[in-house]
């Protein structure tokens, strides 16, 4: 599993489809995608709003994603960085940019590689 | 041995800074700086105390007032984190501007620690225009962690738990 995260519009799904040579019809949206859906997949970008969703589905994000890569372990993921901001006043708020981090903590640490992008710059941070 | 230690929620900067400190051998103390109110503050005070059970940490609740902290020569402490001590000390004591404060009370601490690690907090990237309080809450926390770079000896981001230098070098601990 590849790893690669940043700040909003810093070219992270660009860098992707360049580095790893995926064919747009091989990424999925995080905000709309369906887990059973994930053969011919090789990248889940906006990760951090799949985690939205499994929120407001009453659903896990840790386990689920411990899921999603175990059964898919070539698996690209770009996730956003969020939680570097004030904390929400609205409660589901707080409870997702927290979540965001823990599953962001598991996937860097079980990914292969962790590239950050900085204006479209890409940092190794990890492998 | 100064350590900042500064990231996004729940990017695993505890974890890095407990990391640093139990690879000393010296007596270690822990300065929580969490107010015990609301559910969710209980939640992540629990969270913390986990993670340093078994660790022999000496505890030091101070909400505010760091600067009468008193820790012994050569020990190792570790404060969590400037995000709350700024908000105590701006909106519990009415104090506009706490920054000379609390940096005077950080550097007290420092002289005295073999290793000072201090989490803090990345407040100001969500580029929101807050209330003027708000704003100067993300004004006051810039300024204190920049004081607290400029002397530190290391200075570490942490990014999804990956520790990222920004200043210095990464303990041996962390490589």
């Amino acid at each position: 599993m590849k790893l690669i995260t940043g700040g909003a519009y810093q070219g992270k799904l660009d860098f992707a489809i360049k580095k790893y040579n995926i064919n747009t019809t091989e990424i999925v949206n995080g905000e709309t995608f369906d887990v059973a859906d994930l053969s011919n997949i090789r990248c889940i970008n906006n990760y951090h709003l799949f985690v939205k969703k499994l929120l407001e589905n009453g659903e896990n994000p840790i386990s689920e994603t411990s899921k999603i890569i175990s059964e898919n372990p070539d698996i690209i993921i770009i996730i956003d960085e969020i939680g570097n901001g004030i904390i929400p006043l609205e409660k589901n708020e707080r409870i997702w940019r927290e979540q965001v981090g823990k599953v962001g903590c598991l996937l860097a640490e079980k990914a292969d590689t962790v590239e950050r992008i900085i204006c479209g710059i890409a940092i190794k941070i990890k492998g | 041995m100064l350590i900042l230690i500064t990231g996004g929620s729940k990017n695993g900067k505890s974890n890095i800074a407990e990391k640093i400190i139990t690879s000393y051998n010296s007596k270690k103390f822990y300065i929580a700086t969490m107010i015990p109110f609301g559910e969710e503050a209980f939640e992540a005070i629990e969270r913390h105390r986990k993670i340093r059970l078994n660790k022999h940490f000496e505890t030091i609740e101070k909400y505010t007032d760091i600067h009468e902290v008193n820790i012994d020569n050569n020990s190792s402490a570790l404060l969590e984190c400037i995000g709350n001590l700024c908000a105590n000390e701006m909106f519990e004591n009415k104090i506009e501007n706490p920054t000379d404060k609390i940096l005077s009370g950080i550097f007290k601490i420092n002289s005295r620690a073999e290793v000072f690690v201090i989490v803090t907090n990345q407040v100001g990237e969500d580029g929101i225009e807050y209330p003027k309080d708000t704003m100067n809450y993300i004004k006051n926390i810039g300024e204190i962690n920049r004081k607290i770079s400029e002397k530190a000896d290391c200075v570490i981001e942490a990014v999804y738990g990956i520790p990222i230098v920004l200043k210095g070098e990464l303990p041996p601990c962390l490589l």
